[in-house]
């Protein structure tokens, strides 16, 4: 019986997490209807939780190639490349995200989280060093974790404390692996990767940008935070994922290092798990070809963002520290956010709840996700359905 | 049991008094009650984010690192100050 005691603990997170009504881990779709749309419990549902960016889910073209992916090859690949060979989609996704990129070397992961754990324990092993933002994804700790790195944190965007460990390591620092993200995806806040390049120059350490929310949003050319604050050819090595702005399922590598080509040979996660099924790649592809041509996609995200955010700051409630299309409403208390995601969720809007430990400070947010497939009267809808409940608080 | 352990143990309990107080935590007000065979997280309940910010608190204050997987076997402030000891002791020959 002990080896399953352990679950009294999660069932007593889930019977908190209940206390509102609605499990905020558990919430169901009963239908989707578009970008921004769905039913729950047959209630339409705008979604201001789903990261979908750029809205291209539902995009006829990114649609119709993974469509006809399916008919011309079928609906998966039944297993890893190494074992079941590649599919010539699969390198063209690659050759393309590089490209993308301006570097010479893209790899294709099954996920995202998979593409994080596949880079770092290759790039990793035991003895060497890692410089971690506290705030990273669960992806990039669980990476540095599995190789068995030494791994430092420092504080959340903290240049200082970052240059402070730098000089802590001594000779190390010059052969060590600074992680972070690009456009943090709890805040909606950036990482200073201008300063952070300066700080890798001087020591001669490499650097690692998870740009997994910033693909598609930030930059001239929707390359992320990197080409946004002009450092893009100084990033070692760029992931992100396909589940976001490029609306699919799926993780990547790119690099200017050659090395990145040898990974596959190292990289358990890459190695054991089946590739991505014809359809996934083939709307990737369309869909990375659509951040390329289609900025205006990006111009009508940054404005429903832009509005979403000064709405929630007109109607008094405290945001994050700065506009993206991630906004995230401080609440305080779980007690009291807990009840405010419930209500608004009767109300027909689909947030994100993160209540502590897994919000990066002690307080619980509502997190809200904006895309360009929002209409104004769904970004508006938003603002009144948050402004309503505002006695909650 | 030497001076300098005691006196880590009692610099690390202050610390964590002073954690406790910063972030406002419901146990604040059993910080006196802080000594060397305190357990963070089963006598003041330190979820694991407030488990990782208050090892921060504790690089900051005595200049070093701490590497996230050595700290497996470190659940007391004794723990804590053992391990603070070694660091400030340089690595071993």
């Amino acid at each position: 019986m002990a080896l399953l005691d352990k679950f009294e603990t999660a069932a007593a997170i889930r019977d908190q997490l209940q206390l509102g009504g609605h499990d905020p881990t558990q919430v169901m779709m009963e239908q989707i209807i578009s970008p921004t749309e769905g039913i729950v419990e047959g209630r339409h549902t705008i979604l201001a939780g789903t990261n979908n960016y750029l809205g291209l889910t539902f995009d006829p073209a990114c649609i119709e190639a993974g469509r006809q992916a399916i008919e011309t090859q079928g609906t998966g690949t039944t297993g890893s490349r190494m074992a079941n060979g590649s599919f010539a989609q699969h390198a063209a996704l690659e050759r393309e995200l590089a490209d993308f990129f301006d570097v010479d070397y893209g790899m294709v992961f099954s996920t995202g989280y998979g593409a994080n754990l596949g880079i770092l324990t290759a790039l990793l092993k035991p003895g060497d060093a890692v410089l971690l933002d506290a705030d990273a994804h669960a992806s990039l700790y669980d990476g540095c974790q599995m190789s068995g790195a030494d791994i430092f944190r420092f504080r959340h965007n903290d240049v200082d404390a970052l240059g402070k460990r730098l000089q802590r390591l001594g000779e190390r620092a010059g052969d060590c692996l600074i992680v972070t993200e690009g456009l943090y995806s709890v805040m909606g806040d950036c990482a200073p990767l201008q300063e952070i390049v300066a700080l890798k120059k001087e020591f001669g350490a490499l650097l690692l940008v998870d740009e997994a929310h910033s693909l598609g949003v930030y930059g001239d050319q929707g390359r992320g935070v990197a080409e946004a604050q002009g450092v893009l050819h100084e990033v070692d090595f760029f992931v992100g994922t396909f589940s976001k702005s490029l609306g699919a399922m799926g993780g990547f590598c790119a690099s200017r290092h050659r090395q990145l080509e040898l990974v596959r040979y190292v990289s358990r996660p890459f190695i054991f798990t089946a590739s991505s099924s014809p359809s996934i790649i083939a709307s990737t592809r369309e869909a990375l070809r659509q951040i390329r041509t289609r900025p205006e996609l990006r111009e009508t995200l940054w404005r429903n963002a832009r509005r979403l955010y000064a709405g929630f700051k007109s109607e008094g409630f405290e945001v994050g520290p700065e506009i993206s299309p991630v906004v995230a409403v401080r609440l305080g208390a779980k007690e009291v956010a807990l009840p405010f995601w419930n209500r608004l969720l009767e109300k027909g809007i689909y947030t994100n709840l993160m209540v502590p430990p897994a919000s990066p400070d002690q307080h619980s947010y509502i997190r809200c996700s904006v895309s360009a497939a929002h209409s104004e009267q769904q970004v508006e809808a938003i603002i009144e359905a948050f402004s309503s409940l505002r006695e909650l608080l | 049991m030497n001076t300098r352990h005691d006196e880590l143990e009692t610099k690390i309990g202050k610390l964590l008094a002073s954690y406790l107080e910063s972030s406002n935590h419901p146990e604040l007000e059993r910080h006196g009650e802080i000594n060397g065979a305190t357990n963070l997280v089963s006598d003041f309940t330190l979820d694991s984010f407030q488990v990782m910010e208050f090892m921060m608190e504790l690089e900051e204050s005595f200049d070093i690192m701490i590497d996230m997987n050595s700290l497996s076997n470190t659940h007391t402030v004794a723990d804590l100050a053992r391990f603070v000891q070694q660091e400030l002791a340089g690595p071993a020959e």
